[in-house]
């Protein structure tokens, strides 16, 4: 997961973690399978997801699967199941209509020297609460107690 | 706080684990590494793209139904 995350940092990658790893960020800790994150939407800066997942899974040929002309267009998810087979990556440049990377409000965390960006508690909370999961409605009371934000 | 009371489960669900400033993600990645060994999965490998969230969750399903019965048909020992 920090091979990862140096890599984003590395390449510049605007992105911003949405999921439970950027709950971890903020204390509030619970098991996950994937890194969910919004990337800016443009062209260049999917080519930097890309050159960032190269360098982290030894320039993985399935990589290039992940394409600008999806991403920008009518396929704003993509999920990528790396080699390691440990863990994967859902990576959104939109969610609905409202959010996406320009949207959602977001704090530098700092974790081993590497520079990781991450949703607001109340960023992860709106987009949290609205969703059909029962484990995004009890993300998003973890987070609303933890942080005593409020009911909307 | 080392005990917690909770009047429900549901009560007891939604409480948060309280973590020390700082130390969010090493446990988060301390967290997912037990859950690991605890249930391994075997995922697809590639790219996969999806119009909507909800398909998203779909495929993520198909992923976790199939995993759960490889674990069911893996003999304990």
């Amino acid at each position: 997961m920090l091979r990862v995350l140096r890599a984003f940092d590395r390449e510049g990658l605007d992105y911003v973690l949405i999921g439970a790893a950027a709950m971890g960020f903020h204390g509030v800790v619970r098991a996950t399978e994937d890194l969910d994150l919004f990337i800016r939407a443009t062209a260049e800066n999917v080519e930097r997801l890309k050159r960032a997942f190269r360098a982290a899974y030894a320039n993985d040929p399935n990589i290039d699967g992940i394409r600008a002309g999806d991403l920008l267009g009518d396929y704003p998810a993509v999920r990528y199941y790396p080699p390691s087979g440990d863990l994967y990556f859902d990576v959104m440049t939109r969610l609905g209509e409202a959010a996406n990377f320009e949207t959602v409000a977001q704090e530098n965390k700092e974790v081993e020297g590497i520079c990781v960006r991450v949703a607001t508690p109340a960023a992860l909370y709106r987009l949290k609460k609205g969703t059909v999961r029962p484990l995004d409605r009890q993300d998003a009371e973890a987070l609303r107690r933890r942080f005593d934000l409020q009911e909307e | 706080m080392t005990v917690e009371r909770f009047r429900t489960i549901e009560e007891m669900a939604a409480a948060p684990v309280i973590v020390p400033p700082g130390e969010g993600f090493e446990r988060f990645a301390r967290q997912c590494a037990r859950y690991w060994r605890i249930a391994p999965r075997v995922y697809p490998r590639g790219v996969f793209r999806f119009r909507a969230l909800a398909e998203a969750q779909s495929a993520r399903e198909r992923v976790t139904d199939e995993n759960v019965a490889r674990m069911r048909a893996t003999p304990a020992r």
